[in-house]
């Protein structure tokens, strides 16, 4: 049989405190030239806006992006509030950006965030290929086991 | 609370206070300037009016208040934490009459800036503490900044427009010239900039300004003025009105010379055009909330710009911009006969349509790109009523990457390339003006201690200071380009050292560790000299280390950089402070370890991000100043391929084709700082990549015979120190790191 990568339907989404969106924009145009649909919900995005998208849009995937540095505090009280409900607890979400204010503290944050209940992490200082590399491995998998 | 309102009967109307400037030819100019502590934002106010210049004040609002978070404003007072604005509401009016006491004479308006689409609260505590001025937007400050349905937010500026009519000399902004900052192609701009306007008038507001944000070009710029102030004329006869431009919202230059120099693009479109006021962006907008002194900086900066600035010639009345901004007011306005429910209307049917804004009530069918000329131009336009005047070209002009080169395009075109010409423009001066020049003066005695760093640190870890070689019959064969220098050794041609490399093999066999300072002279091509990276005689802080791998010699170029700027920063903040560098520059340098990524992944990072970088070749200039310019620490490039580097860079055993080498690449756009790699020491290799190199072995006979009866394996490399020190001292140009300045191509000293 051949391995035909999966085309995802995304949610892209930021935190409750953040009001940027050029990355929104960004990750947009990159999922859609990756072949997948986009639903971008935008900034300053309420947590019960986010599980109500969920349940609406039924996503493959919720992207959160988040720049303003606070990030790491904004996206562990959502993810809180995602994995609670039960329906949500096996959606795979990522979250990528600024996450903090910078220097080492930013490692600290990946691994908070990871045991909060995020798939995967991707700080920005790592440019955009690990979160490539994510989706490209995700469809392979999803291919496989579909 | 009363002594404000006895203020406002002696204070001059703010519309009054630009008319009159205006009349008089004088560009009124203002700062965004808001501070939570009352104190420090009346000396803010104090400075503002002080500044040699003619200005209005500001108290721009913090962002708990603009979303109406006002306990939590208290709370921060409360606690003693700093907002990023004044909180009108939460202070007491009592608080704020005193910040103004005194200052809002005759001559010294004073507005409120704030950005809420819950203007309401934010009106009435303006309008209690005596203040007249403010800005927004029903569309404006909805759209960019909130998730609010739009419909609500008309009916709040509604009610807010009344509430600050109601008051004599109430003066009302439109922010619509703005709008996301960047990428909407100004007809838009200027369509929403008018069409608030006229919201305002219909609202019972008697006087108000039309904004318009600076965009990515001068020419179009000037036609967006044009036709605003053309609009202004054809739909606010009969009030008082003039045009506002906000110095550019979007990614702002980094370095103080492309900042000032877009700001001074920003008054002179302003001056040239029959803008009346200007808001202005500081040399710190890029990174932190600046100083009152940095505000004061930038609006004197401004002043002095206009008053140079003559009148652009009349334009094409009839532009582009004026057709599509006249098409899409008439059209909104035909929509409803209330123009509340006529936008609300507008964005559903997508005649209103803002690129690349998220906002749930924007259709988001409109995108707009950065042409080949530099203009702001449509990829789509949706369901706007232009389609009669504009022809989207076919392919969709933005991909994620394009995206991105878009969206710093005015910062790159005014940091790096503005720093290059501007080296190119300005020669070094005559030896004697040189050398007496307090800047080389400063940057000479920088060098001074960081060259003493240098040495400790490397005599303390075992290496020994050889002197170097000048001439001999062969060196480096270099690469990119650059030529020999041959002299005449009593009938031999010998040749100058273009780097240290061959010697420092050869004292291997006495020396395990040793480094020379040694100067090298590259005649570089004559084009080089714009880069303002390029000297033809420079100098090399030339290390190598026998038995070592190339791990340990990048771990040495780490240790070695950070010693050199430490001493630097920590025994010279005056003098950096003296040449305006940023001793917050150097904050990743210190904290942590430099950054590294392969030959392989910054070719695909630099395609990715539009730029054609060759596979099989060294990173070209301007790849190496864009990867410069993304990163804020040193960052080192390894595993360059074969084929880009000299024969004497170790090819890997275990991946033909890649050497086992290094460069440091600095960031803020100073790029290359070092070369560096594990050696070829075996005969037959050395032989081998000579000859793959295009080099003939015969030349090189002392070197050849040397290698043959056996060096040491090593690794090594060379810091190339008036780059480093141009880094350390953030100049212009590399020449300005030496004192005797050898410029490719031109004859000098």
């Amino acid at each position: 049989m051949e391995l035909e990568k999966k085309k995802f339907t995304v949610l892209v989404s930021s935190v409750a405190s953040d009001s940027h969106t050029w990355n929104l924009v960004f990750l947009q145009l990159l999922l859609e030239e990756l072949g997948h649909r986009v639903v971008n919900i935008g900034a300053c995005v309420p947590d019960d806006l986010l599980v109500e998208s969920c349940r609406l849009h039924q996503p493959d995937l919720v992207v959160i992006s988040s720049v303003n540095g606070h990030g790491h505090h904004d996206g562990a009280r959502v993810i809180g509030e995602l994995r609670s409900r039960p329906d949500l607890v096996g959606l795979p979400v990522v979250i990528g950006g600024k996450l903090g204010i910078g220097g080492v503290d930013n490692a600290r944050h990946t691994d908070d965030l990871l045991r909060a209940g995020f798939d995967a992490v991707f700080d920005d200082s790592a440019g955009v290929d690990p979160f490539r590399e994510y989706l490209g491995a995700l469809g392979s998998l999803a291919a496989v086991t579909a | 609370m009363t002594r404000g309102v006895r203020d406002t009967s002696t204070a001059v109307a703010f519309g009054d206070f630009v008319a009159q400037a205006h009349a008089a030819g004088r560009l009124v100019v203002q700062p965004r300037m808001g501070f939570s502590d009352p104190g420090q934002m009346r000396s803010g106010l104090i400075a503002t009016k002080l500044a040699d210049a003619t200005t209005v004040g500001t108290i721009t609002l913090d962002s708990y208040t603009r979303v109406g978070a006002n306990g939590e404003a208290r709370r921060a007072l409360d606690e003693g934490v700093a907002l990023n604005g004044y909180p009108i509401v939460a202070h007491e009016p009592a608080t704020t009459a005193a910040v103004v006491e005194g200052l809002r004479g005759r001559g010294f308006p004073v507005q409120v800036r704030h950005g809420s689409a819950h203007p309401e609260p934010i009106v009435a505590a303006l309008v209690k503490a005596g203040f007249t001025a403010t800005e927004g937007g029903p569309v404006s400050y909805c759209l960019p900044y909130s998730r609010l349905p739009l419909r609500d937010s008309v009916d709040n500026w509604s009610r807010a427009c009344e509430l600050l009519a109601a008051v004599p000399d109430a003066h009302l902004e439109t922010f619509g010239g703005c709008m996301m900052g960047q990428l909407c192609p100004p007809s838009l701009l200027v369509a929403i900039s008018v069409l608030e306007g006229i919201f305002f008038r219909r609202h019972g507001l008697r006087s108000v300004s039309l904004s318009y944000a600076q965009q990515t070009d001068t020419a179009q710029d000037e036609d967006a003025m044009r036709a605003l102030r053309r609009l202004g004329h054809e739909f606010l006869d009969g009030v008082q009105w003039h045009v506002v431009v906000y110095a550019y919202m979007g990614v702002y230059p980094r370095t103080p010379r492309g900042a000032l120099s877009l700001l001074g693009g920003a008054a002179r479109l302003a001056a040239r055009t029959g803008g009346a006021r200007l808001i202005v962006k500081t040399v710190a907008e890029s990174a932190r909330i600046p100083t009152i002194a940095e505000n004061v900086a930038a609006l004197e900066h401004a002043a002095r710009e206009a008053d140079r600035a003559g009148t652009a010639p009349e334009g094409d009345a009839d532009s582009a911009v004026y057709l599509e901004a006249r098409a899409i007011v008439d059209a909104v306005l035909d929509l409803h006969p209330d123009l509340g429910r006529g936008f609300v209307r507008a964005f559903e049917r997508g005649y209103l349509d803002v690129p690349y804004c998220l906002h749930p009530d924007n259709a988001g069918r409109t995108r707009g790109h950065v042409d080949g000329e530099g203009r702001l131009a449509w990829s789509r336009i949706g369901a706007l009523p232009i389609g009669h005047l504009v022809t989207p070209p076919r392919a969709e002009g933005m991909t994620s990457a394009t995206l991105l080169t878009a969206l710093t395009h005015v910062e790159r075109t005014f940091d790096s390339p503005q720093l290059e010409r501007t080296a190119q423009m300005t020669p070094p001066p005559s030896p004697q003006v040189h050398l007496a020049s307090p800047v080389t003066r400063t940057v000479m005695r920088i060098q001074n201690t960081a060259l003493a760093a240098a040495r400790e640190y490397l005599r303390d870890n075992g290496f020994i200071e050889l002197l170097p070689a000048i001439i001999g019959p062969v060196t480096d064969p270099g690469g990119r380009g650059s030529k020999q220098v041959d002299v005449d050794y009593y009938g031999h041609r010998y040749k100058l050292m273009t780097s240290a490399i061959l010697y420092k093999q050869a004292s291997l066999l006495g020396f395990e560790k040793l480094f020379y300072i040694a100067p090298n002279v590259r005649l570089e091509p004559p084009e080089t000299a714009s880069t303002a990276r390029h000297l033809a005689e420079f100098h090399q802080l030339d290390v190598e280390i026998a038995g070592a791998k190339r791990d340990d010699a990048v771990q040495v170029v780490e240790d070695l950089v950070r010693v050199m700027v430490d001493r630097v920063v920590t025994t010279m903040p005056g003098e950096l402070e003296e040449l305006g560098r940023d001793k917050d520059a150097f904050a990743d340098l210190l904290a942590g370890a430099f950054g590294r990524v392969t030959h392989g992944a910054a070719v695909a990072d630099l395609r990715g991000l539009g730029h054609h970088q060759s596979a099989d070749a060294e990173i070209d200039w301007e790849g190496e100043a864009i990867l410069s310019h993304k990163s804020s620490r040193p960052f080192f490039i390894t595993d360059y391929p074969k084929g880009s580097r000299g024969f004497y860079d170790r090819e890997d055993p275990t991946q033909p084709g890649i050497l086992q080498n290094f460069d440091l690449i600095a960031p803020e756009g100073y790029g290359e700082l070092c070369s560096g790699s594990e050696r070829e020491y075996e005969y037959a290799r050395i032989v081998a990549r000579m000859r793959e190199s295009g080099e003939n072995p015969a030349k090189y006979g002392w070197y050849l015979q040397m290698v043959r009866e056996g060096i040491p394996s090593s690794a090594g490399f060379g810091i190339g120190i008036q780059r480093f020190v141009r880094y350390l001292a953030g100049l212009d140009s590399v020449w300005q790191a030496s004192a005797y300045p050898k410029i490719p191509g031109v004859v000098s000293a």
